[in-house]
């Protein structure tokens, strides 16, 4: 066992890894090949228990009633994505940033105990952020990891450098495309450049309304897999045949639009792909169609649309992939842009569209300086694409040179949250 | 961001022997335990750049090494009709696509500290491919230094 804990304070024990992102909280033990659980980034937050006849509340064990407000909370899949009259789904994540740090408190609170089982006292915690974190949020997730779970060390660190390092590389333009936003992040030698990030609101969840907009336009009922009891094989095309599922009365509008969503999103990852030149719909008619079910059984081939709607990632003349890219690297000091051009590193969840870093390469060399060498790094495995970072966080955590690195509680009681700041760059 | 990972008294020896004495032609360099970077391979003065190449590779297909390499080729001066011999130190990152994440991890994070403790290299070469780290594309990134 001696490689796969780390010693910490004379204590053999692992260091966690959180990496949130507006999809899911990535959480596990470092060391670990991949995160322990992927928590929904939303809470389900119900009305004020009166009176709870509903059997299925009752046994949630992670229902933790709170004293100063009656409501309930539920965290993780098995939770929020059951219906329950009134309850709203809620966001804690802003702009790559945490936001709403109580609703955040809840799903620590919850990782800890259904997924650590472990107290946080005995683990030193590493966390992934977005590059363009600020100093406030940085400082106050640090004081909230000492002060309210005692951690005994505590890190932070910026996921493009970590998605960098991964792949290998020291220096290198992270493109990140995600559920809320798709960023160009230049990291030289470790070190983001802050000045030259550049990101854009068109990421996963703008595909996925473009995907509803698309079927609602063409008349297709798009009733999420909780609606339906039972369902008919029908032919291509025909109309579903199914029966409704009853279900609780006053279900929230931010309850049924993120189950939408979650269909959404299930939707694009199969049937949408990003042509490796622009849009052109003879090219797309001649490709093959990919058939697609959908829950209330209707299903029919999807065409040429399943490029046309990934396409809008890419045409947008200042927030398309490309542009965002070339964007960045242009902010960036002449002597290190063509070290980025040779190390462009992709991921995140949305970059596993289906032609994305194909597509990504031919809109970049456009745009680079002519003999530029172009060299696009991606990992071919969805988990390494996913959890990039979380894996990165989870080796940087585990070695045993970093130790020093740490914040540790000490330092933590002698110089305060400021200490984020130098030692954490 | 750095692993916190450092030199051995070795590596930095070797480096001066290279740039100062020109003892060797270059050397390769490997992380050890996870804890301190040694020197692996010394090439003689006149080993040649495939030379290099198999002692990079030695290891496996699936290894990282850093590397330090003092690279001649002969520069045309500009509005001059005779060619000069010129030196260049290169620093190489060499993460092989194959490698696991935890190595290109380990290496990546501690390519930091060889770039500032080498002084005197002018060239920093990530690779992860051959085609990155072949003769061509290393004469290439130093040759664009003397356009400058």
């Amino acid at each position: 066992m001696s490689g796969g804990t780390m010693l910490y304070g004379g204590d053999e024990i692992g260091a966690l890894v959180f990496d949130p992102g507006h999809h899911s909280l990535r959480v596990g033990y470092a060391q670990e090949d991949s995160p322990k659980a992927e928590i929904p980034s939303v809470v389900g937050i119900g009305a004020a228990p009166e009176t709870n006849l509903d059997p299925e509340t009752k046994t949630d064990n992670n229902a933790t009633p709170n004293n100063a407000d009656q409501r309930k909370f539920y965290v993780d899949t098995n939770y929020v994505n059951v219906p329950r009259s009134q309850m709203e789904v809620q966001t804690y994540m802003k702009d790559g940033m945490i936001d709403n740090w109580d609703l955040f408190e809840k799903v620590i609170d919850y990782a800890y105990a259904n997924v650590i089982q472990s107290e946080p006292e005995y683990h030193p915690v590493l966390f992934s952020e977005a590059s363009w974190n600020v100093r406030n949020n940085r400082e106050k997730l640090t004081e909230l990891m000492f002060e309210k779970y005692n951690v005994p060390a505590f890190f932070l660190v910026k996921n493009a450098v970590l998605a960098a390092f991964s792949s290998g590389r020291a220096t290198a333009l992270v493109v990140d495309s995600g559920a809320t936003h798709t960023s160009a992040v230049p990291v030289h030698e470790g070190y983001v450049l802050s000045q030259a990030v550049v990101k854009s609101p068109l990421g996963g969840d703008f595909l996925s309304r473009q995907c509803r907009q698309h079927l609602e336009k063409h008349g297709i009922d798009l009733s999420p897999v909780y609606k339906i009891a039972s369902k008919d094989v029908v032919k291509e095309r025909d109309n579903g045949r199914f029966t409704l599922r009853k279900l609780p009365e006053n279900l929230t509008q931010s309850w049924q639009n993120y189950m939408l969503q979650l269909m959404m999103q299930d939707f694009q990852m199969n049937v949408l792909q990003v042509l490796e030149n622009p849009f052109d719909e003879r090219v797309a008619a001649q490709i093959p169609t990919v058939h697609y079910e959908f829950p209330n059984g209707y299903h029919q081939d999807f065409g040429s649309e399943r490029f046309k709607i990934a396409e809008s990632l890419f045409d947008n003349a200042m927030l398309g992939a490309g542009q965002l890219a070339s964007t960045s690297v242009g902010m960036c000091d002449a002597d290190v842009r063509l070290s980025l051009f040779g190390s462009v590193v992709v991921t995140g969840g949305n970059t596993l569209l289906q032609g994305f870093p194909e597509r990504l390469n031919r809109d970049l060399q456009l745009r680079a300086p002519s003999n530029t060498r172009l060299k696009m790094i991606s990992a071919n495995g969805s988990v390494e694409r996913r959890f990039g970072a979380w894996i990165g966080g989870s080796i940087l955590a585990s070695i045993g040179t970093f130790q020093q690195m740490w914040i540790s509680s000490q330092e933590y009681e002698e110089a305060g949250k400021s200490q984020v700041e130098r030692k954490c760059p | 961001m750095a692993s916190g990972i450092d030199l051995s008294r070795e590596c930095r020896h070797v480096f001066e022997q290279i740039r100062k004495l020109k003892q060797h032609r270059y050397a390769v360099f490997v992380i050890q335990d996870e804890l301190v970077v040694k020197v692996e391979r010394l090439g003689v003065r006149e080993a040649s750049y495939d030379d290099f190449l198999e002692d990079l590779h030695r290891a496996g297909a699936n290894q990282c090494r850093f590397a330090v390499y003092d690279y001649a080729y002969q520069h045309q001066c500009q509005g001059a009709s005779s060619t000069c011999l010129k030196e260049k130190l290169f620093l190489m990152l060499w993460c092989p696509t194959l490698a696991k994440v935890k190595d290109k991890m380990l290496y990546s994070s501690t390519f930091a500290v060889l770039k500032r403790e080498f002084a005197g290299v002018q060239k920093c070469i990530q690779a992860t491919e051959l085609d990155e780290a072949c003769r061509n594309a290393v004469e290439e990134q130093l040759r664009s230094l003397d356009r400058e």
